[in-house]
């Protein structure tokens, strides 16, 4: 140990003292360097203590990029989950929990588990049990006021992070269009230098391989040709969404056996699995121009069937069940238990259809077919659509995100080995930094939007049922805000909170008004960025004629050093006895290439200069 | 990173670069030592002047499958031909690993891909780079397709090749590049 703190000390002056740099500079770095020292500790510490480091790094290497970047993902949604049961228990369970649970006369049989109802129908799971008290001891807690905070805020916070994170992946990730399927782009970036495993490696060159002979044969498609794939693409279009409006119509239809047995989320959860497969079956006959557009089609069917299902399902909850049942928080949070725990359920089927089965029949039986990749794109899909069963849930049974976090938890470690055992790398190297940004993308847009546009209705515009959950009693769940507000009136320091909400929240005016800046705001930027694209077809252009005037002087150099070499000739012939040194011009054509440095460490780094002419060898 | 260019300056460059070497050089100084135990001093306070041949380093596992091991472990050589003293093996890992920046990235994965080390990727340098990452399957003719359209693409300044300027321009139209180029030690 001493020898290798010797090591870092002896190294660190000694790469310190190699610097060409001053004194003073010098001094600089030695305090940058006790400052990184520090970082790297609490760096490491921490590193060690985050969850799946190792596991994450094993798939990684044996698989690539795209892959990891499912399972990084799905560590992300835990993440979201866990925050989520931490204030939801925190503030809303455990005060309940210190007061006393009402007593249930219920007892408990197994099947509660897979139905939801019975036994948990009057615990903490649901909306229904929690009070609308004020609790009085040991501190004085409105049980009304802090659900409808905590799930409030908690949603706010969810968005605020979507946004934040979206944003930052499109700003890293942006490609233009022009430059992803193009050869120099493969050759120079293609290359995964993470992958080590050798299988890997070959099976990496064969895909790159192939990626580059079919873009180097482009062919030119003919009119017909191009009329016909067209034609194919908008019948599969007509096609799935025909089969995504079917599926809607049967969910509608079954609805009404949803309070009696368990068809819904089990047919809901079928469709989720089994159609996607005829997506795939029908991208097979379709021709696409580019892989990226393949996979978007493919992503936005999946989509569309999604929200088709979702939103019937809402619309059945908001409007049939809100009407008819007593304590209907309660049954929609049921209903949502079950479609979590069914979800849950035909994931680990599709696991094993998807990836063992597909493996089985691909190397014993159908050898053409090989050994299958993971599908990331429905994979993802099928987080996406389970993180926001979660989130619409929410509000009906604030202990939800728990089974979604068991869920998710037993999920990771269940892909994983599949993905070891069943599945081969990637064929092309989709890129992982685009389809991260598009999945963010597609969490925020439809989905969280939708899910928090369901909550915000219920709490908007529905009534909570009269004789259960905390808001029992009130005419709509926001009147909570209304009596707390005119509470905040009486107290006289607090005056100016009662102005703000009554002038400002509660006025249109002040909406209208914030909707015109933002407009005005994103049209400045629009036209901004317009005149930056022009701008840089400009630039480009100026590179390419600095190159031409780059070597016209050149030429012109050369022809001029050999002019001159040849009047010195003449007047060393014409003077006898001139002892004149024959001097070659200096360097001579020099190499002009700006270059990489060569020396690592000691010699400063030279910016590449777009140069005219550099030699100062007596160019004229 | 990405498309907002952060610019350092040289200092700055260089004293990343002694922080990262700082920061791997413990862990690596064991990996440095199996690699040839007889050879590998464990005691580098005389700061002994050994350097392991490239056979022996690019038989680590981390390399072994790479199809340009010998041109990452020449590039970081000062004498090019492979031969690695310890600081350049660290040299190595430090710019590959994920602490680097983009800039030192590229300085280097231009270095290797720079076959007849001439600070430009000639058109015989993007043949070598394919034929080593196709395994040499494609046809002569394909090959030639290839490497003349990606020099017509990436070439700015038209003078038939591509040099460091023109491959930090394709680069930075590559998000996936901080994490592609990077060997995990």
């Amino acid at each position: 140990m001493k020898e290798l703190v010797a090591l870092s000390t002896q190294d660190r002056i000694r790469a310190i003292r190699d610097l060409p740099v001053s004194f003073q500079e010098k001094k600089h770095i030695r305090c940058v360097l006790h400052h990184e020292y520090d970082k790297l500790y609490i760096k490491s510490a921490r590193q060690s203590l985050e969850l799946w480091q190792g596991t994450l790094k094993e798939i990684g290497g044996k698989f690539g990029s795209s892959v990891l970047s499912y399972f990084l993902f799905l560590k992300w949604l835990l993440m979201f989950n866990v925050f989520s049961f931490l204030i939801n228990f925190g503030f809303i369970t455990i005060p309940l929990l210190v007061h006393g649970p009402s007593p249930s006369n219920v007892t408990f049989r197994g099947l509660e588990i897979l139905t939801g109802a019975g036994y948990f129908a009057h615990t903490v799971l649901y909306y229904g049990s929690y009070s609308n008290q004020t609790l009085l001891e040991p501190v004085e807690y409105d049980m009304q006021l802090s659900y409808f905070f905590t799930i409030a805020v908690f949603m706010v916070l969810c968005k605020i992070t979507l946004i934040y994170s979206m944003s930052k992946s499109f700003q890293e990730n942006y490609v233009p269009a022009d430059s992803s399927s193009s050869s120099a782009w493969l050759l120079l970036t293609g290359w995964d230098f993470t992958v080590i495993n050798e299988k890997a490696v070959r099976q990496r060159k064969d895909n790159l391989r192939e990626s580059l002979s079919e873009s180097a044969q482009s062919e030119l498609l003919t009119r017909s040709e191009k009329l016909k794939h067209f034609g194919v693409h908008l019948g599969c279009w007509i096609l799935s969404t025909g089969l995504a409006v079917g599926c809607g119509a049967g969910v509608y239809f079954l609805c009404q056996y949803e309070q009696k047995t368990l068809l819904v989320p089990f047919v809901v959860s079928l469709f989720n699995l089994v159609i996607p497969l005829f997506y795939s079956l029908f991208n097979k006959f379709e021709v696409y121009s580019s892989q990226r557009s393949q996979i978007y089609t493919l992503v936005g069917r999946n989509v569309l069937l999604r929200m088709v299902i979702l939103g019937v399902l809402c619309h059945y909850w908001m409007d049939v069940v809100a009407e008819n049942f007593q304590c209907w928080e309660s049954r929609v949070g049921q209903a949502l238990y079950r479609l979590v725990l069914f979800d849950f359920f035909f994931l680990m089927l599709g696991s094993l259809f998807g990836e063992f089965l597909s493996n089985v029949i691909g190397t014993k039986l159908l050898l053409h077919l090989g050994v299958p990749e993971f599908d990331v794109a429905r994979n993802v899909l099928d987080l996406i659509y389970s993180q926001t069963l979660a989130w619409i849930g929410i509000y009906f049974s604030p202990l939800l995100p728990v089974m979604q976090m068991i869920k998710l938890f037993i999920l990771f470690y269940i892909k994983k080995v599949s993905l070891i055992q069943n599945c081969q790398p990637p064929r092309r190297s989709a890129r992982a930094a685009q389809m991260q940004t598009i999945f963010i993308f597609l969490l925020f847009f439809p989905f969280f939007l939708g899910a928090l546009s369901v909550v915000a209705y219920t709490a908007w515009s529905l009534s909570p049922s009269e004789q259960c959950g905390p808001f029992r009693g009130l005419n709509k769940t926001f009147s909570v805000i209304e009596s707390w507000m005119e509470d905040v009136d009486e107290l006289q320091g607090s005056r100016w909170a009662a102005w703000i909400y009554q002038n400002i929240i509660l006025s249109q005016i002040f909406f209208f008004l914030v909707t015109l800046i933002v407009l005005v705001i994103i049209y400045v930027f629009w036209q901004v960025s317009q005149g930056r694209k022009e701008l840089i077809g400009l630039l480009k252009q100026q590179i390419v004629n600095e190159g031409k005037d780059k070597s016209f002087l050149l030429d012109k150099l050369q022809k001029l050093q050999s002019s001159r070499k040849k009047n010195l000739k003449r007047k060393k012939k014409k003077r006898v006895g001139h002892a004149g040194p024959a001097e070659s011009r200096g360097g001579g054509r020099r190499s002009v290439g700006p270059g990489p440095p060569t020396e690592p460490r000691s010699v400063r780094l030279q910016r590449p200069h777009s140069g005219h002419a550099g030699p100062t060898a007596g160019a004229e | 990173m990405g498309n907002k260019q952060t610019i350092f300056t040289d200092e700055q460059l260089d004293a990343y670069q002694v922080s990262l070497f700082v920061r791997l050089s413990s862990r690596l100084h064991g990996r440095y030592h199996e690699l040839a135990p007889h050879l590998v001093p464990m005691d580098y306070t005389n700061e002994p002047d050994c350097k392991l041949p490239l056979a022996l380093i690019v038989n680590m596992p981390e390399l072994k499958e790479n199809p340009f091991r010998n041109r990452i472990v020449e590039s970081f050589s000062e004498d090019g031909q492979g031969n690695l003293s310890f600081n350049e093996f660290v040299d190595m890992f430090s710019v590959l690993s994920e602490m680097a920046p983009r800039e030192l990235k590229a300085i280097y994965a231009f270095k290797i891909y720079d076959f007849n080390v001439d600070n430009y990727l000639c058109k015989e340098d993007l043949e070598k780079t394919l034929n080593k990452l196709t395994k040499e399957e494609l046809t002569p003719e394909e090959v030639e397709l290839v490497c003349e359209k990606a020099i017509e693409e990436a070439d700015l300044d038209g003078d038939n090749k591509l040099s460091f300027a023109d491959f930090e321009n394709m680069i930075s139209r590559a998000p996936d590049f901080l994490s592609t180029f990077h060997i995990r030690i």
